[in-house]
């Protein structure tokens, strides 16, 4: 039971952080767990020059405390940053101006691995009115597994436009992952468990209406 | 703890009722053979309930591993199909709640979906009262298939799922009309004919 | 009026009785789950939560196990002290902030997230990842019993997270057990967790 007040006081604590007022005041302060002063500087005018472009900046600040907890050295940091904002600034424009930061992020990380600008708009298209952080997020996942972005893009379109939710998508992720630790190839594993995922989803309104006659 | 794979027996004809007590107290390899015995009829069931044989496998797969870490809990005087089918009902019921079914969605005449999408006009009879079973609300399938496929007693059901004997008769009889007023009603539908 | 023992009750019955068919290597597979959950510990929560799978839960015993939580998480405002320390620059927490909490789409809300990991020789392990700035401080592990597993809960929103185990305070270590994330920016091994929208 301890671990239950313990996690819902931390849930609290993130709706504090998560309120604008403060959360200048509390990425400041997480930048002092930058000990050298030259990378918190140059961390801090990066981040701030981000903000004024209008690039989200958390993520930015977590790829710099990243390269701290890794003990990158503050040329590591800058270019991992300067990269990150790069992608920042193109899922931003990928996905539009409404999207959120969480999402923008999950946009990046997606180019990241490789995956066609186009493929990422055509998705956000298929759901414009709500985030698709976890359907990007699996598939940056599926790239990772050795599936080619394309091919993982298909099948997260195809099962978007059938209304698969984030939550089938991840657990077709984690089938998909666990059948390839067993020996299964990556795309026959995928193709297998999204056949799975499609077997529950509503069939499409053009075979209901040939059905109905 | 288990043996190689490939030393693993795959046929168990008759059922040593010794099994789960020797399971409770360490004996891996009677664990096993609980395992290789009831794993098709806890399919079946899943299978009935969850209509997708993906969800079926992950639900008994699911069960298997919760027997074991709850095995020091069985009680050897107590019976071992109601403990066993009461756990996998219950992973039923989160898979189903997970998944989030569309339920109305399913019409009549609609075969249910497995390993594709594609809609078989002409369906057998197994397969067409799937189609009207997943129309049953959630309890009513439930009691029917531990009654009326799992061959569980009202008592024994009602032990596992905590209802009241009354109420589980009164959903197994609304789960009889309802099949037998659609699968009734099936037999004079053109698209049943294709 | 129809009876359970109508004859089209008893040819659906029998319909329905049909075993399907078990794929090969399918006990197999339930055979490594068992051995892959016996090296892998539940947190306390989750093994309360596994018990009701053994029980028949009716619905007055849920509702008096949610209305117990209610009280809980009620109390549990007192103890927002601490964790706000750990969050540096937090501020007073008022209704405006638990409000905005429930107000956030599901698809942002962050959710509780076991973790785990067998480090027989580590002092100390806490998780770090994007979800708590990388900040060990954040998310201690706690030890069960005196050689076991270590293990905590993070709070992470839907969606991928990338993260590690900080060991002793100076080493960061891959999750065995999760994909590894591909970066090429840091030399080092992170682990990817894919959060569920609840």
């Amino acid at each position: 039971m301890s671990n239950f007040i313990r996690w819902t006081a931390r849930l609290l604590g993130v709706a504090a952080i998560a309120s604008a007022p403060q959360f200048v005041g509390a990425q400041e302060a997480r930048l002092l767990a930058i000990r050298d002063d030259a990378t918190r500087d140059f961390v801090r005018q990066f981040v701030e020059a981000a903000r004024v472009r209008g690039t989200p900046t958390e993520p930015l600040v977590s790829r710099a405390l990243e390269g701290v907890a890794f003990k990158a050295d503050r040329k590591r940091i800058e270019q991992a940053m300067a990269a990150l904002e790069k992608r920042l600034r193109r899922s931003r424009d990928l996905l539009g101006a409404k999207a959120t930061a969480d999402e923008v992020a999950a946009g990046a990380d997606a180019l990241a691995a490789d995956v066609p600008a186009g493929m990422i708009q055509e998705m956000k298209k298929l759901a414009p009115q709500r985030q698709i952080t976890v359907e990007l997020g699996v598939l940056t996942e599926l790239v990772a597994k050795g599936i080619s972005p394309k091919v993982a893009a298909e099948r997260i379109k195809e099962l978007m436009a059938r209304g698969a939710t984030g939550a089938q998508l991840t657990e077709l992720n984690a089938a998909v992952q666990q059948d390839v630790a067993l020996g299964i190839k990556p795309v026959a594993a995928l193709e297998l468990r999204g056949r799975g995922v499609m077997s529950l989803l509503p069939p499409p309104a053009s075979v209901n209406s040939a059905q109905r006659r | 703890m288990f043996p190689t794979l490939a030393v693993l027996r795959t046929s168990v004809t008759d059922f040593d009722p010794t099994l789960p007590g020797r399971a409770k107290h360490g004996d891996e390899q009677a664990f096993i053979k609980i395992v290789e015995f009831y794993y098709p009829r806890c399919l079946r069931f899943a299978r009935n309930m969850l209509g997708s044989e993906q969800d079926a496998e992950e639900a008994v797969q699911d069960t298997f591993v919760r027997v074991h870490d709850s095995f020091p809990r069985f009680r050897e005087d107590a019976r071992f199909d109601p403990w066993l089918f009461r756990i996998l009902a219950n992973r039923c019921r989160t898979l189903m709640a997970r998944n989030r079914r569309h339920r109305s969605v399913i019409e009549y005449g609609d075969v249910p979906q497995t390993a594709t999408a594609e809609h078989e006009i002409g369906a057998d009879w197994a397969e067409e009262v799937r189609v009207v079973l997943d129309t049953l609300p959630a309890e009513q399938r439930e009691a029917f298939l531990l009654r009326h496929v799992e061959d569980l007693s009202y008592e024994d059901i009602s032990a596992m799922t905590g209802a009241g004997l009354s109420a589980l008769r009164m959903r197994v009889k609304r789960a009889c009309d309802a099949l037998c007023a659609r699968l009734t009603d099936g037999s004079k539908d053109d698209r049943r004919i294709g | 009026m129809i009876e359970e023992s109508d004859e089209l009750i008893v040819r659906a019955a029998r319909a329905l009785s049909g075993m399907p068919p078990t794929k090969a290597g399918a006990v197999a597979r339930v055979l490594m789950a068992v051995r892959a959950n016996q090296a892998r510990p539940l947190p306390f929560w989750k093994r309360a939560m596994r018990r009701f799978d053994e029980t028949s839960v009716s619905a007055k015993a849920a509702g008096l196990l949610m209305a117990a939580s209610l009280v809980i998480g009620f109390f549990a405002r007192g103890t927002v002290g601490n964790a706000r320390d750990s969050f540096a620059g937090g501020s007073e927490l008022s209704g405006p902030a638990l409000q905005s909490i429930a107000n956030m789409p599901a698809e942002s809300r962050p959710v509780p997230v076991a973790v785990a990991v067998e480090l027989a020789n580590a002092k100390t392990v806490a998780v770090v990842g994007d979800f708590n700035g990388w900040d060990p401080s954040v998310t201690p592990m706690q030890r069960v019993g005196k050689d076991g597993p270590w293990s905590a809960t993070v709070l992470a929103k839907p969606g991928r997270h990338t993260y590690a185990f900080m060991v002793d305070g100076a080493t960061l270590v891959a999750d065995p057990r999760a994909p590894r994330a591909k970066s090429s920016d840091f030399d080092g091994d992170a682990s990817v967790m894919m959060v569920r929208t609840p």
